[in-house]
């Protein structure tokens, strides 16, 4: 990682839900699209299942963005558990906010089975803002001056 | 409409005297017990006769409801977190609780969340216009108004002022903002505090509006309210007589006054907040969290935290046990935690040993939050929680930001 904000090549960290992003990222690549390789990936059965405090965890552990992605509303697998995650990433952006963290460092995305093309949109896009946003200030400061400032 | 603003006191002459206005709210919870309305009181006493001393006291026997103090501006407890935590979230038993708007809020949250049941609590709301950190007013009693604290009888935040009563009968007041100069502020929570009337609770019980008679001005917030009252009026307990107009209008200014102080109090420090960059407020947090020594107070003192498996805990593998200052993560768990539910009661603040100002976090985020989802903490118990509720009608908004019509605007 260089101070360049141009050289600076991002680790995000993506929550897939396991019956459509993931379905849809897998989509992606079987067609062969192309897309930044700064994700990797963590499959949930559901979004429903990410608590905030894995989110807040990724990014206090200094990944510089966290990608969340799951079914369209009305086609969660589980009925309402992407809406509990919209919820969720609302208060949560909110919350980085007022510690001083961007809140664009975090995105939700509906992405369904069939969307290969959109999933690779999606993250195109958002490795692009998270490279604009430059490193997580907090994998920037060591152990040390994290604790002492 | 039936009439719900009285000005009650209590034909007892003891009973009057020992109560600050009147003696109504004594008088009411203990015909309460005498009536077996309630299987018991629980209210705060003096310690050592001290008014900068205030403790917990849990009555069964009627005649032991004059020991209790009414409202103590220089001892604040939370009444809250001693009937979930030692009397079973009142699950099987009828407790008639005395109430700060901030308690009565921090009832309804956990209600909500079926860790007190609200159907076995009788709720005595007395309205709060601010309350000071014991230390903070010993001094400012000794040095501000030059007096020993201990023949402190009485104190009273009205018009913009502190008026103390001492224990020979005189009194003596000083403007608020005069001793905010000489460096005696009340609790920063309460400062922008604009819930000074707890209407949640099931009574709403104060001075303003008596209009110097000695009386308790009484607004009745709900049925269990009504049967309490009416109960304690046909016993003889209670003199009851409807409010006159001027007396109505007199409480209104007065509560308008010191909520729309509140209100500009909040509105200023959530402007100064959105004035700092992203980095000065990470800087800001780190610097202020880093005092932290794990102590575990602000969770435990927290009426909202109630988690029987915490996160906080190292077995949870979040925080490693053994580390202070924790990783910020430590505070932002708990901050995610009350996010949308700190109902600024403080207590976090007060049992902070590193004084570190955790409510302007908090209420900054909750303030925030208020406006996506349209929700005050504590006010509305039917109104469920924002993050353990969706709606029907979100299942066909298909943008990943917004949720309502109010949740766009961020
Ligand atoms: S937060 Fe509000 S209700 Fe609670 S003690 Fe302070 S002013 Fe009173
Ligand atoms: S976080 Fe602090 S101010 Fe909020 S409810 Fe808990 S103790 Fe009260
Ligand atoms: S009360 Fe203060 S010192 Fe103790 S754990 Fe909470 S923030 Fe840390
Ligand atoms: S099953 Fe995909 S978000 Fe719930």
């Amino acid at each position: 990682m260089s101070g360049k904000p141009n050289d600076f090549s991002p680790k995000i960290l993506a929550f897939l839900c396991n019956w459509c992003s993931y379905a849809g990222a897998d989509l992606a690549g079987v067609s062969r699209m192309q897309y930044p390789s700064n994700i990797r990936v963590i499959r949930f059965m559901c979004t429903g299942r990410i608590d905030p405090i894995f989110i807040i965890k990724a990014l206090t552990n200094g990944v510089d963005g966290v990608l969340i992605a799951g079914c369209h509303p009305g086609e969660c697998h589980y009925g309402k558990g992407n809406l509990y995650t919209r919820r969720r990433v609302l208060m949560t952006k909110k919350l980085l906010e007022c510690i001083g963290i961007e809140p664009e460092r975090l995105h939700l995305a509906w992405v369904a089975a069939s969307e290969g093309p959109k999933f690779a949109e999606v993250v195109k896009d958002f490795t692009e803002q998270t490279k604009n946003l430059g490193p997580n200030p907090l994998a920037v400061l060591t152990k040390q001056e994290r604790t002492v400032l | 409409m039936e009439n719900n603003l009285y000005l009650a006191w209590s034909p007892d002459a003891t009973i009057q005297g020992m109560g600050s206005s009147g003696g109504a709210v004594t008088a009411l919870l203990r015909c309460a017990l005498e009536n077996q309305m309630v299987d018991a009181v629980l209210a705060v006493k003096k310690r050592n006769n001290s008014r900068f001393d205030a403790v917990p006291t849990l009555i069964t026997d009627p005649e032991l409801v004059h020991e209790t103090a009414g409202a103590m501006h220089f001892a604040p407890l939370n009444m809250v977190k001693i009937i979930k935590e030692y009397l079973d979230g009142a699950m099987d038993m009828r407790v008639a609780v005395t109430c700060k708007p901030c308690d009565a809020r921090a009832f309804i949250e956990l209600a909500k969340r079926n860790q007190v049941r609200r159907e076995n609590l009788f709720l005595v709301g007395l309205n709060c216009s601010g309350t000071y950190l014991p230390t903070v007013a010993e001094q400012m009693i000794r040095e501000a108004f030059g007096e020993n604290p201990q023949d402190l009888a009485g104190e009273e935040v009205d018009e913009g002022k502190l008026i103390i009563t001492l224990k020979d009968g005189s009194t003596k007041e000083k403007d608020l903002e005069e001793l905010v100069r000489q460096g005696y502020e009340m609790r920063e929570n309460c400062l922008r505090c604009s819930y000074k009337v707890p209407r949640m609770a099931d009574i709403a019980c104060g001075k303003w509006g008596n209009n110097g008679k000695s009386a308790t001005f009484i607004e009745i917030c709900s049925p269990k309210g009504h049967e309490f009252l009416d109960a304690a009026a046909q016993n003889g307990a209670l003199v009851m007589e409807p409010a006159t107009n001027e007396q109505i209008e007199k409480r209104k200014q007065k509560e308008t006054e010191a909520v729309e102080n509140a209100q500009a109090r909040e509105k200023q420090e959530i402007e100064a907040f959105k004035r700092y960059s992203s980095e000065e407020r990470l800087k800001y947090w780190l610097g202020h969290l880093s005092r932290c020594i794990k102590c575990f107070g602000c969770r435990d003192a927290c009426p909202i935290c109630f988690c029987k498996e915490c996160y906080l805990e190292p077995y949870r593998g979040c925080i490693p046990g053994g580390e202070t200052p924790p990783d910020i993560m430590f505070q932002l768990i708990r901050l995610s935690h009350v996010a949308d539910s700190c109902v600024n009661c403080g207590q976090c603040q007060d049992a902070c040993p590193m004084e570190i100002p955790l409510t302007r976090l908090y209420s900054v985020l909750n303030s925030e939050l208020a406006d996506i989802f349209d929700y005050k903490p504590g006010v509305d118990i039917d109104q469920p929680p924002p993050l353990t509720t969706v709606t029907e009608q979100e299942l066909s908004i298909d943008a990943p930001d917004i949720i309502g019509e109010n949740s766009s605007d961020r």
